[in-house]
């Protein structure tokens, strides 16, 4: 078994808390708010695995950072409360989305990007050494000097010139 | 070029984001602000998370909004007081953040904006200030542009200093470094040219030889005791060239590696110089082990440039000029067929090189992936064993090991067809001229061609394959000199950003009077990591820093040894402003121990004489006594001449902590600086260097950073800083005394710890 297979069931067992009286809702206030038990807080959400299960295992966490309720399943919740907290992933989730890549150039100690992404085209610069890191579910990632993400999800599935300029970059 | 318009140069070439607030919209923001625009930033995401564009600006009394319409491209401004603000909150995802202003609880919040990371500092910087604002605190913010561009721009600006130069001002600029040299550059430029010009000597000579001597004499044309007097004298000729060809590049080769070492020398001294004189905030950024390879590595990649890079191609520029008018001169026709294919092959290995290129990438990733695995288990080796794992790590490294094997030798399938294709070609032409030739020199074609000349021709031939390989090659050397270039010239741009006083106070001796007037202090933006920070600490009182990690407390001592500038307030020396101070003769002043001291490598004796190098034997002992030192360094069996410091003799941390101390005692410094300096010892070590400490801090200002508030009882006061600012302050037990202190809850947990 692969240990994040093996983290996962372990997770299960020990989580085996009766998720699906929680109750998950956006407020006016913008936030979105978890409730269990008659006990109510404003919580952000974090994706114990983003990369590798993204609809299992979300952390609830409220404004101390303190957990809240573990999630280990999207399909444990309502409809409301699912679409709210799908609504909060997307947010919390965000990376560009990257549809085809139209330059790659080196210059000194930097790599120059021109994408397109499904969000606008965008330039982005990664350090040399940096190389494109590949995600557990497919795809690669990379993560330019600022810190912003760039998924590429299936690069086989992008048209030619991208596939020959991200040649080097995947295996 | 100030900071601001390099920082805007970064944003026009590697961003599509202007580099300062639109013009168009400065008047309305600043109609909805009520006045001027005190800082900006931009959301650059919409409530869809598409790219977008909002800019938020930020008055003295409100906040504005400008939303531009993705479709018409007009803009929708909004805006609010800031006194209806309640809090700020910023979230971060992934890749994005969202910064949200409340307003009155329960409400819709007052702004919801969202960002990709590259505008988080900036948005940062909005976000500190009205926070601040809400605890009542009013920060300084600066110009508004700057603080904008710099922190969109920093990122960039940190993976590379220098903003790319086009590449001909670089190598220029590394050519401008052969000037004090000029007259021995010019010597072997024509040692250079003359291996060039004699080279086109002997085919000339042979073929001569073959239509003047050889022929006429088996004609019966030429008298044989004649022809033997000319061949001899041609003989003469070819010794004298290879003798004049030898002798030049004896001065060729010699002048332009020794030339060439003289510059790098040049360089490396001016890029450790400046290292010296670079502020330390340079340090945290860069890497040790890439300004070391500047230093080494990439000065002897210059080296190879300016030595044989440079006049290689350039001769060879002059050489396939020279070889074409001398064919074209000999023959037009068959100097054409010779000529015409050149630049084609010269093309052709261009291609090759760039071709190469995302080989070569593939295969550097692959490779580092490898090293990956080194460098992750060698230093892992127990957690391998421990868990039993080395076979799945040797399996790991087994299959890279293999896809690095299988990617060089793509590169290598890749070359071995090419180059010996290229020389097929080659042949070709040559072929090519016999094809062209043959038929002229039996007489069947016209116009005929003599024996001589169709030799001296085919000798040329031979002669195209070298310059052409190097012209082929230019770009690649040209690439990777500037880009060694840039990288020695990006340190050497770097401006130190402590400067000193054009005409410095020397306090002879610093007495060591400490102030402190409402001192600011931030590393980058407007977040501050000391907040108007006040407080005076007489001569020789010693002074305990606590509280929480990342509080400010190094921050502190910092300020105090000058490695930093304050940005806002000032402090005082004796009542001199620290700016003003020769900070060399001042920090010699200053004593600093580390947590983990750093011996450089040399014997004891020279470790402990660092700062004072003229200082007696006796004194070293002394010194060393007083850090309980002299005992153990008596047990090495070299005493103080033994080597430590890097691959020197190992000593333990307590053992370093003593000799670090000893060198501060023998400094004797007015100003010391303990910053946890007994913190990685055990107990019976501790003892040892607390009484060496308790010995060193007699007489002097001292300020001391301690987690273990039990080493500081000698202090005369605390300070407990929290957040960039003093929370509480005073002796022990006026500290213990107050009932909720932060102070007493940190000392009765570590009681109830130990």
């Amino acid at each position: 078994m692969s240990t994040v297979g093996l983290a996962q069931k372990t997770i299960a067992q020990h989580s085996g808390r009766p998720e699906g009286e929680l109750r998950l809702t956006r407020r006016p206030d913008g936030r979105l708010w978890a409730e269990r038990k008659g006990e109510a807080r404003a919580v952000s959400v974090r994706r114990c695995f983003p990369w590798s299960e993204p609809a299992r295992f979300v952390s609830l966490r409220d404004d101390e950072e303190e957990e809240f309720a573990l999630v280990a399943d999207l399909s444990d919740l309502d409809g409301t409360s699912r679409a709210a907290l799908e609504a909060a992933l997307a947010e919390a989730g965000f990376v560009f989305r990257v549809t085809a890549i139209r330059e790659v150039d080196e210059e000194v100690e930097i790599r120059g990007w021109r994408v397109d992404t499904v969000q606008g085209p965008r330039r982005f610069q990664t350090r040399l050494d940096d190389w494109p890191r590949e995600l557990p579910g497919g795809g690669i990632l990379i993560r330019d000097v600022a810190g912003d993400l760039y998924h590429v999800p299936d690069p086989q599935a992008l048209d030619r010139k991208s596939r020959r300029l991200l040649w080097a970059f995947v295996d | 070029m100030t900071r601001q318009t390099q920082d805007q140069h970064i944003l026009e070439r590697y961003t599509d984001q202007p580099a300062r607030l639109p013009e168009e919209l400065r008047p309305q923001l600043e109609a909805e602000l009520g006045g001027d625009i005190r800082l900006y930033a931009l959301a650059d995401l919409d409530a869809d998370l598409r790219l977008a564009e909002t800019w938020v600006a930020l008055g003295d009394a409100s906040v504005a909004l400008a939303r531009r319409d993705a479709v018409s491209g007009v803009w929708a401004t909004a805006g609010f007081a800031r006194s209806t603000v309640t809090a700020v909150r910023e979230t971060s995802g992934l890749s994005n953040g969202v910064l949200t202003v409340e307003g009155a609880p329960g409400e819709p919040p007052l702004a919801v904006l969202r960002y990709t990371q590259r505008q988080r500092r900036a948005m940062e910087n909005l976000r500190f200030v009205l926070d601040e604002a809400l605890g009542g605190r009013s920060v300084p913010t600066g110009d508004a542009d700057a603080m904008y561009v710099g922190g969109v721009a920093g990122p960039v600006r940190e993976a590379q200093a220098l903003v790319a130069g086009r590449e001909m001002t670089v190598l220029r600029r590394l050519l401008g470094y052969l000037r004090p040299y000029r007259r021995q550059v010019a010597l072997g430029m024509a040692a250079a040219t003359v291996i060039t010009a004699v080279s086109l000597v002997p085919p000339r000579l042979a073929g001569y030889l073959i239509d003047r001597v050889v022929r006429p004499v088996q004609d019966g044309a030429l008298r044989l005791d004649r022809a033997v007097h000319v061949a001899w004298l041609a003989v003469a000729a070819m010794a004298l060239v290879y003798l004049v060809r030898q002798a030049a590049a004896v001065v060729r080769l010699r002048l332009m590696s020794v030339i060439g070492e003289w510059v790098t020398r040049d360089l490396r001294r001016e890029l450790y110089t400046h290292l010296q004189r670079l502020s330390l905030s340079f340090f945290s950024r860069k890497k040790t082990g890439g300004l070391i390879t500047r230093v080494t590595s990439d000065t002897d990649r210059l080296w190879e440039f300016l030595a044989f890079g440079f006049v290689d191609v350039s001769l060879s520029l002059v050489m396939l000029v020279g070889l074409s008018a001398v064919l074209l001169t000999l023959d037009w026709r068959l100097g054409l067929v010779m000529t015409v294919p050149v630049p084609l092959f010269c093309w052709m290995i261009f291609r090759h090189g760039e071709g190469m290129e995302p080989l070569f990438l593939r295969a550097w990733r692959k490779w580092s992936r490898l090293t990956d695995v080194l460098s992750d288990t060698i230093p892992g080796m127990r957690v391998v064993k421990a868990f039993n794992q080395e076979g799945r790590e040797t399996e790991r490294f087994s299959t890279r090991n293999a896809d690095v094997t299988d990617e060089i030798n793509r590169v290598h399938h890749v070359w071995t067809t090419f180059w010996p294709a290229l020389v097929l070609l080659v042949h070709l032409t040559t072929l090519g001229v016999w094809v062209f030739a043959v038929p002229r020199l039996l007489g069947v074609d016209a116009p005929g061609l003599s024996a001589g000349a169709f030799v001296s021709f085919l000798l040329y031939a031979t002669m195209f394959t070298a310059p052409i390989e190097v012209i082929g090659q230019m770009a690649r050397i040209m690439n990777r000199a500037t880009t060694s270039a840039h990288r020695v010239f990006e340190v050497l741009d770097t401006e130190p950003e402590l400067t000193d006083d054009p005409h410095p106070v020397r306090l002879e001796p610093v007495r060591g009077h400490v102030v402190f007037e409402n001192v600011t202090f931030g590393y980058d933006g407007v977040r501050q990591v000391v907040r108007g920070m006040s407080f005076d600490v007489a001569l020789g009182e010693m002074i305990g820093l606590v509280g929480p990690s990342g509080g400010g407390k190094t921050t502190v001592i910092n300020l105090v040894a000058r490695f930093y500038d304050a940005t806002g307030g000032r402090v005082l020396v004796d009542g001199v402003d620290i700016r003003r101070l020769d900070s060399g003769h001042y920090r010699r002043q200053v004593g600093i121990v580390l947590q983990d001291p750093y011996l450089f490598h040399g014997t004891v004796l020279e470790n402990i004489r660092y700062g004072r190098p003229e200082a007696t034997l006796t004194q070293v002992i002394d010194a060393a006594r007083a850090a309980n030192a002299h005992d153990f360094v008596c047990k090495l069996a070299h005493g103080y001449d033994t080597v430590v410091g890097e691959r020197g003799h190992t000593l333990s941390g307590g053992e370093r902590q003593r000799v670090s101390i000893a060198r501060a005692i023998l400094n004797d410094p007015r100003i010391l600086i303990l910053d946890e300096a007994t913190s990685s010892v055990d107990t019976e070590t501790e003892y040892e260097i607390q009484e060496a400490l308790d010995r060193l801090i007699r007489g002097r200002t001292v300020f001391a950073i301690a987690h273990r508030l039990s080493t500081l009882r000698r202090a005369d006061r605390l300070f407990v800083i929290e957040d960039g600012r003093i929370v509480e302050s005073g002796t022990h037990e006026q500290l213990l005394a107050l009932p909720s202190g932060v102070y007493r809850r940190l000392y009765t947990l570590q009681r109830e710890l130990a």
